[in-house]
């Protein structure tokens, strides 16, 4: 069977710039992918080329075999801040992306409330976002890439903002509410005990230019509790992720210094 | 440490008790300042004019205003006065509103409308055009379509400006959310610009209620038939303060009047900017 998502030898410069270097990968239907790298590695900007919110200046993606040529409603994007609409509720903001698509009957309203309950919002479907915790708009903000029912869930770094203990319970949540449904999911973000807790591989990617260094499989059990973030093998895969990117960390903090 | 002996917590207690009842005197104050305040100063004012000034020639009391209030609505003469400044004041603001509004969507949406319409905005803003009221009597005559001009004057430029400003800094990330869904850019304009928009745009037609105001009466002044500026300065040829009083009050009744409805109305429209 053809790849969900398949990436060919994917490239992207900022005028001299090499932001991301022939990246390649098939990501087969429902499997959980991580991407983690230093800042400045481009794996915000290859999420965001998949996404289709910017042009490759080489290769292809292909979702379901198909060349991605701008955004569309077989993608949804969570935004790593809520991007949430202030003057909306949360109803909605969560069927926004059905809206902007003319399907808003009574089937895809249903969908999105049985969504918002799925999250745990529940009862607040008329709240407004400023009424909301920062852990609950981003409950919103995932309910809102769920409701146009995606081929693919593309996350930039969704809890970045928000503080440890939340953090590791939105990771939870997000096993949870992924176990339901199997979506094929592309994660970005800057935790590797956050990359490894929630994927079935990680991207590791490398800076200057950004570039896929290694694929580490998780073999971990299924489903994980929180737990598991203690187990010698889990810290294994985190060790050996660190010492892949630790290098480049240190260059880019210094750079950041200067 | 012995915070939790009953010794100790007894007087917290009762400080706790005495902070409460502050609190509460000081809400009590806070609550009551603002009419404090103006029954004060009103006392105060017919304190002054009765008994300081003592000459109706240079200032009326506040139950002298009232009183001519009273007779001039009696009569129908401040009716009269009120329709006409009232309708020199609608008609000039929402011709000035859509016309603002109009302009702030060109000024946002295209650069070449914006480099031409720029200078004359800021130059026009800039200039006290008040100035050019004479200059509109000259051209149109005392009626009151020279007033409805001096007032659109007023209001344009205001409403053009936070328009286009509110129309400009619209959140890139909110933009692109919508883009990430497929959005056309009619659809982003839709549903992410112009209600980001609206409070700038309301706050632009906020300011224009005062400037709107002013230009109706101080046109007036310049030349009118009727119209409350009109009767503010027959009144003070007359050396009549009452009655100039009178005029002054109905305006600004009428301001603060108009100013408390546009809150509420943001209260209403863009309930999202208001904590």
């Amino acid at each position: 069977m053809a790849p969900k998502l398949a990436v060919a030898n994917l490239g992207k410069t900022f005028g001299e710039l090499a932001a991301l270097q022939a990246i390649s990968l098939a990501v087969e239907r429902g499997e959980f992918i991580s991407v983690v790298g230093p800042s400045g590695c481009g794996k915000t900007t290859f999420l965001r080329i998949v996404a289709g919110l910017e042009p490759a200046s080489t290769g292809e993606v292909l979702l379901d075999g198909r060349a991605v040529h701008g955004p569309g409603g077989d993608r949804g994007f969570v935004f790593q801040t809520d991007s949430l609409l202030p003057w909306r509720t949360v109803f909605a903001n969560a069927i926004i992306g059905r809206e902007v698509a003319g399907q808003v009957g009574p089937a895809e309203r249903q969908r999105t409330m049985e969504l918002l309950k799925l999250v745990g919002l529940e009862g607040f479907e008329h709240y407004h976002p400023r009424q909301l915790s920062g852990g609950m708009r981003q409950r919103v903000n995932l309910a809102r890439a769920l409701a146009i029912d995606p081929e693919i869930l593309l996350m930039d770094e969704p809890f970045s903002s928000l503080d440890a203990q939340t953090r590791e319970i939105m990771q939870t949540e997000l096993m949870r509410i992924w176990e339901e449904g199997r979506k094929t999911v592309l994660f970005v973000t800057h935790q590797i005990d956050e990359a490894v807790f929630l994927s079935d591989r990680v991207l590791v990617f490398a800076r200057r230019p950004g570039r896929l260094r290694e694929t580490v499989e998780i073999e971990l059990p299924r489903p994980r509790a929180l737990a598991i973030k203690r187990t010698p093998g889990f810290v294994r895969y985190v060790d050996h992720i660190w010492r892949l990117i630790e290098d480049d960390v240190r260059a880019s903090v210094i750079e950041e210094k200067v | 440490m012995s915070v939790s002996t009953p010794g100790i917590s007894r007087p917290a207690e009762a400080t706790e008790a005495q902070a409460v009842t502050r609190v509460l005197q000081g809400t009590r104050l806070r609550y009551f300042a603002g009419a404090i305040s103006v029954v004060g100063g009103l006392l105060l004012w017919e304190l002054i004019s009765r008994v300081l000034v003592a000459n109706p020639l240079f200032l009326a009391a506040p139950s002298q205003i009232l009183q001519a209030i009273y007779a001039l609505t009696v009569s129908g003469e401040m009716q009269r006065h009120m329709a006409i400044s009232g309708i020199e004041f609608v008609l000039g603001y929402v011709i000035a509103s859509v016309i603002g509004i109009g302009l702030g969507f060109a000024m946002a949406n295209s650069v070449t409308a914006k480099r031409a319409l720029q200078p004359w905005i800021s130059g026009l803003y800039a200039t006290p055009t008040i100035a050019l009221a004479p200059l509109f009597i000259l051209w149109l005559g005392i009626g009151i379509w020279s007033k409805v001009l001096v007032v659109i004057f007023l209001v344009l430029f205001p409403v053009t400006i936070n328009t286009e400003a509110g129309l400009r800094t619209t959140s890139e990330r909110l933009i692109e959310m919508l883009r990430s869904f497929g959005a056309t850019p009619r659809q982003i304009f839709f549903k992410v610009s112009l209600p980001s928009a609206m409070p700038f745009i309301l706050a632009g037609l906020k300011l224009g209620i005062g400037r709107g105001l002013i230009g109706v009466v101080v046109a007036e002044l310049f030349g009118s038939r009727a119209g409350l500026g009109r009767l503010i300065s027959q009144s003070a040829d007359a050396f009549n303060m009452p009655e100039l009083f009178a005029g002054v009050v109905v305006l600004a009744f009428a301001g603060i009047v108009l100013t408390a409805g546009f809150t509420w109305l943001e209260g209403k429209l863009v309930p999202w900017t208001k904590d």
